[in-house]
């Protein structure tokens, strides 16, 4: 049976039914999020282990210059080592039909001996490699897909200097090669950069490695040290050329996945407890609000003999019923929001399956503390009700009490028309709600200027990256270093207007016990078409008497510029010499080093060796000189500047729409709920004054910017205060966003407060029109029967 | 207090009025079948009970409500089925309301009180002027949470008369205070009467108070039941109840 408190909670739940709706709302928003980051953070992260686990993916790499097979026995001997395979890497051209530019691949050998294979590939179509074929291939499906090629289909590539025709019979993805792309490029690719399987012994005998490897992949027995068994596998391949061992987290395609995944983990943190103190803030306000006008009600129930308890109760039904709508809006669209993300994410980086779980532990957790969270707040609002005698609660409440305040001391209320003071006096009683109510606003603001930023991020960087360092065509790289002359047979290309040369060595920077791999480029003090910039498109001229870092590098080396530090580099004589830091330079991508070509040539005992060239050309010539190029077998690989600008947009813009479009709801949502609920609580409490002034002769529009001009004020000062907000939140994160592949660059466009303000200055309109029609129905007569 | 008008002259004319309220499936008649005119300076007393009709129509002459049945008149225009923006400006320029819960906004002081409705009349008043009229010269600039009831419903007089509205309504101006308040209200109302010649129209349950009057209008259950004129005017302060 339906008790009568129970009958008038659920009337007056359909009376307030637009404030709690708003609140619902912004709960929902909330716990929405929660379910939906924590559900795929948990799924994301259970498939990337599933994946690994069912790949093999090695836990441990190294590259190498050659070392006989039976050194794989070595390692395998090392304390913690379950598993060593080794293997034949190398980077291809690769010429796919209907493609202008060479595409490059990364050419791995594949075992015959499928069981044992680690880093094993899943196979998406055709088949696998017959053993002791010598031209069949595996392509990675990405790369396929985008360039139509299917099994059967054959294309071009440069095996160690010579062009080979290879036969497709399979497409696959492969848990190292989740994310696939150039280092230091940040391109994501997928025309132009593959993977390109076959067998070993093909592998080997193009690249006269019979009996030999170039690379190792390691498996570890659980709870075995990584860092202990990099040391031991450095040890063993020191002599053999080794590159250092290193884990997991120094692999591009994990390191990225699992940033990515962490990234979900923040976002199921800081957006649902952003959500929740406004809701909790408007279920106060909005409790507050519906105990003052129930004021006798509250005072009848308890000469009838109900207990402040079961009073208190009946009131904390409006929360237990907001959450409860939140929670079920929240965990049904969170549910719906997780699996379409996590299946988006899946096609995104090919999982071959989904493990998808929501983690109802941390769910039900997260919903018992909103109930929690709300219901105090609303035990706030009740409290002082409820306490009261009934005798004292049946007399009306004394009229509201204004005084002489900051106005009258400062002089400016006699200038002020009393509609404005009525609006200022208001907002300076209830200062503080008016202060939480402006910070909301404010913090609404702050997450659409942040959503914003992001794009004005990326049109500095692309700015300074396309427009300030690059202004080359096309990037020609070599598959070996070259004499000097090479650059005249580039200048003879079809188109080309101008080429420079450059040199890139591999080398592990070691400062201390600080270590780390990278590359080094030359950059020519005359050169024009490439040119080292920093975040703030600032030229740095390489001086000719030692080393240039990323500060960044700098940072992880814990040096600093005067300091000498050792570089071992990685090819030709393997030398390992120290040089002076002499500068660094804050560029926002990669962690690596430059040189000029004479201190390179110094340092490699080598006269002018180049890797590659950095092309000018002509207009329209791009495509007879990308042919020639494709034909030119010594060329590893083209990077064309239009496309790859292109490419980035095409990944980049696309996933920022979406994160803009999900902030920029969010953001509506809480500026809607908190404007709509200050307004309606501002009708019911001055529901008497506004209908007096209509009595006096006012218009509803006059009484209008009486009820909404608090709004409006309040809207006022909370954009400027949100700007201000995201101002430092953006700059917090580019300060704390800093990771070995990027830094963010600040950039905050005039575009950014104009569209975060014109947003909520158009949700502040449209709520307020919802709430101006309520103005109609404002009762003249009864406010002249009634004293509040 | 359009001085220019000639004594007599007739402001508003109401042909058999009706009021009916639906209250759910219950028709409640207010007023039925009330006809009376209201000509310039005088000061008008309408008696009656609790639910005798009285402040319904009070309502409508002031513009807050429409009668069902009947015509209402108001300077030979005809009222009846105005709009809310005709009822709007009609209040706005001709009516003065006085309540019984004075009705003066808590944020504003006596003097911002009375500034908001000369803010936006015609020929209003200096708004000290209207304050001096009923006394408060001295506690212009006090918010009403420090003003006695009195005070307050005083500042509601000063506010009512302000804009030199046509007529000045007040229902149960008196019913909130005590008795010495109420008759310093009624000498407010009547000084305003007399010394600006307005045309005043007063709803009371209090039957003293007719002597006051230079007409009075007994209402029982929405109807006039009797119409005179009192004998003997008193001032307010010769008045008890």
């Amino acid at each position: 049976m339906v008790t009568s408190m129970t009958r008038k909670l659920l009337r007056e739940i359909v009376h307030l039914r637009g404030q709690l709706v708003a609140i619902i709302l912004v709960i929902g928003c909330g716990i929405g999020t929660y379910v939906m980051s924590r559900s795929m953070h948990t799924s994301l992260t259970l498939t990337q282990q599933a994946y690994y686990e069912k790949g093999r993916y090695a836990d441990v790499f190294a590259t190498l210059q050659r070392a006989p097979l039976s050194v794989i026995d070595q390692l395998a001997a090392i304390n913690g080592v379950a598993l060593a395979e080794g293997r034949t890497v190398s980077s291809v051209q690769v010429d796919v039909p209907g493609l202008p530019e060479p595409a490059q691949a990364t050419l791995v050998s594949m075992s015959s001996r499928r069981s044992a294979t680690l880093n094993d590939i899943h196979l998406v179509s055709g088949r696998r490699i017959r053993p002791g074929s010598t031209d069949e291939v595996i392509l990675y499906a990405p790369f396929a897909e985008t360039n139509g090629l299917v099994p059967g289909g054959t294309v071009a590539a440069v095996l160690n200097g010579r062009w080979r025709r290879l036969t497709v019979v399979g497409t696959a993805i492969s848990p190292e090669f989740v994310i696939v792309m150039n280092p230091g490029s940040l391109m994501l690719d997928q025309r132009r950069v593959g993977v390109m399987w076959m067998a070993e012994e093909a592998v080997q005998a193009a690249y006269d490695m019979r009996g030999a490897f170039n690379s190792a992949v390691i498996r570890l027995f659980p709870g075995a040290s990584e860092r202990d068994v990099c040391k031991h596998v450095d040890a063993v391949l020191d002599q053999y050329g080794g590159w250092g061992a290193t884990g997991r987290s120094e692999q591009l395609s994990h390191r990225f996945l699992s940033d990515e995944i962490a990234q979900l983990e923040v976002t199921a943190i800081i957006i649902p407890l952003i959500f929740l103190a406004v809701a909790i803030f408007l279920l106060n306000i909005a409790l507050t609000r519906l105990v003052s006008t129930q004021r006798t009600t509250i005072a009848i129930l308890k000469a009838f003999g109900y207990g402040t308890v079961s009073i208190a109760i009946h009131y904390v039904g409006f929360a237990v019923v907001a959450v409860s709508g939140g929670t079920i809006i929240g965990v049904v669209v969170g549910y719906v929001l997780g699996i379409e993300l996590a299946e988006l994410y899946m096609e995104f980086y090919r999982f071959p399956m989904l493990v998808f779980r929501m983690p109802w532990d941390v769910i039900t957790m997260v919903v018992l503390m909103s109930l929690l969270a709300a219901v105090a707040g609303a035990l706030l609002a009740v409290r002082n009700a409820v306490r009261l005698p009934p005798a004292d609660a049946m007399r009306p409440p004394a009229p509201r009490t204004f005084r002489a305040g900051v106005l009258e001391r400062m002089g400016v209320a006699a200038n002020l028309r009393p509609v404005t003071l009525m609006i200022l006096r208001t907002i300076e009683r209830r200062a503080l709600r008016a202060g939480v109510a402006v910070l909301m606003i404010a913090l609404a603001t702050a997450i659409l200027v942040l959503g914003r930023f992001m794009f004005d991020v990326m049109d500095r960087m692309l700015a300074i990256s396309f427009d300030k360092a690059q202004h080359e065509d096309v990037t020609v790289t070599f598959s070996k270093p070259l004499s000097a002359h090479a650059i005249h047979s580039v200048r003879h290309m079809p188109g080309v207007i101008r080429a420079e040369p450059f040199r890139i060595i591999g080398v592990e920077m070691i400062a201390g016990q600080h270590r780390h791999q990278t590359v080094v480029t030359t950059v020519a003090a005359d050169q024009r078409l490439r040119r080292i910039t920093d975040v703030d498109g600032r030229y740095t001229v390489i001086p000719d008497n030692g080393l240039v870092m990323t500060e960044y590098l700098a940072r992880k080396l814990h040096c600093r510029v005067g300091d000498t530090i050792a570089i071992a580099i990685r090819e030709g004589r393997r030398d390992t010499v120290r040089v002076p830091i002499v500068a660094t330079v804050k560029e926002f991508m990669g962690a690596q080093g430059y040189m000029s070509p004479a201190a390179m040539s110094r340092l490699l005992h080598e006269q002018g060796t180049i890797s590659g060239a950095y092309v000018a050309m002509a207009s329209d010539s791009l495509g007879p000189f990308l042919i020639r190029a494709k034909q030119t077998p010594v060329v590893a690989g083209t990077l064309v500047r239009t496309v790859a600008l292109q490419s980035f947009r095409d990944v980049y813009v696309q996933n920022m729409w979406m994160m803009t479009t999900y902030i920029v709801v969010l953001s509506c949502v809480i500026a809607f709920g908190v404007v709509y609920n200050s307004a309606r609580i501002a009708l019911s409490e001055r529901g008497t004054e506004l209908a007096s002034l209509r009595i006096l002769g006012m218009t509803k529009r006059e009484i209008a910017v009486v009820l909404l001009g608090e709004q409006v004020l309040l809207m006022l000062v909370a954009i400027p205060v949100g700007i201000a907000m995201g101002y430092a939140l953006c700059r917090w994160i580019v300060g704390a966003f800093e990771t070995e592949y990027l830094r963010l660059v600040f950039a905050f466009s005039s575009n950014t407060v104009g569209i975060s303000a014109s947003t909520i200055i158009a949700v502040t309109a449209i709520t307020a029109m919802l709430v101006y029609r309520r103005i109609h129905h404002l009762d003249l007569i009864a406010v002249l029967k009634s004293r509040e | 207090m359009h001085t220019h008008d000639q004594p007599g002259t007739v402001i508003f004319e109401m042909q058999h009025i009706s009021k009916v309220y639906k209250m759910g499936d219950v028709s409640v008649h207010a007023l039925r079948d009330v006809s009376l005119t209201i000509t310039t300076g005088e000061l008008l007393v309408i008696l009656g009970a609790s639910g005798s009709g009285k402040s319904t129509l009070l309502n409508i002459l002031g513009g807050l409500d429409v009668p069902t049945s009947g015509s209402v008149l108001y300077r030979g225009r005809d009222m009846t089925h105005a709009d809310d923006s005709t009822l709007t400006a009609f209040r706005r320029a001709s009516v003065g309301f006085v309540f019984q819960f004075y009705n003066i906004i808590p944020s504003l002081t006596a003097i911002e009180n009375v500034r908001l409705v000369t803010d936006i009349a015609d020929d209003p008043m200096d708004p000290r002027e209207a304050l001096r009229l009923v006394g408060l010269e001295d506690r212009m600039d006090h918010f009403p949470a420090q003003l006695s009831g009195g005070e307050q419903q005083r500042v509601a007089i000063a506010r009512a008369i302000a804009k030199r509205p046509d007529v000045l309504l007040c229902d149960e101006p008196t019913g909130a205070l005590d008795y010495q308040t109420g008759v310093l209200v009624l000498e407010v109302i009547d000084t305003i009467h007399q010394e600006l010649d307005a045309t005043v129209a007063l709803i009371t349950h209090n039957a003293s108070i007719a002597d006051m009057a230079d007409r009075v209008f007994k209402m029982r259950s929405g109807e006039i039941v009797e119409q005179y004129a009192p004998a003997v005017r008193r001032k307010p302060s010769e008045l008890s109840w």
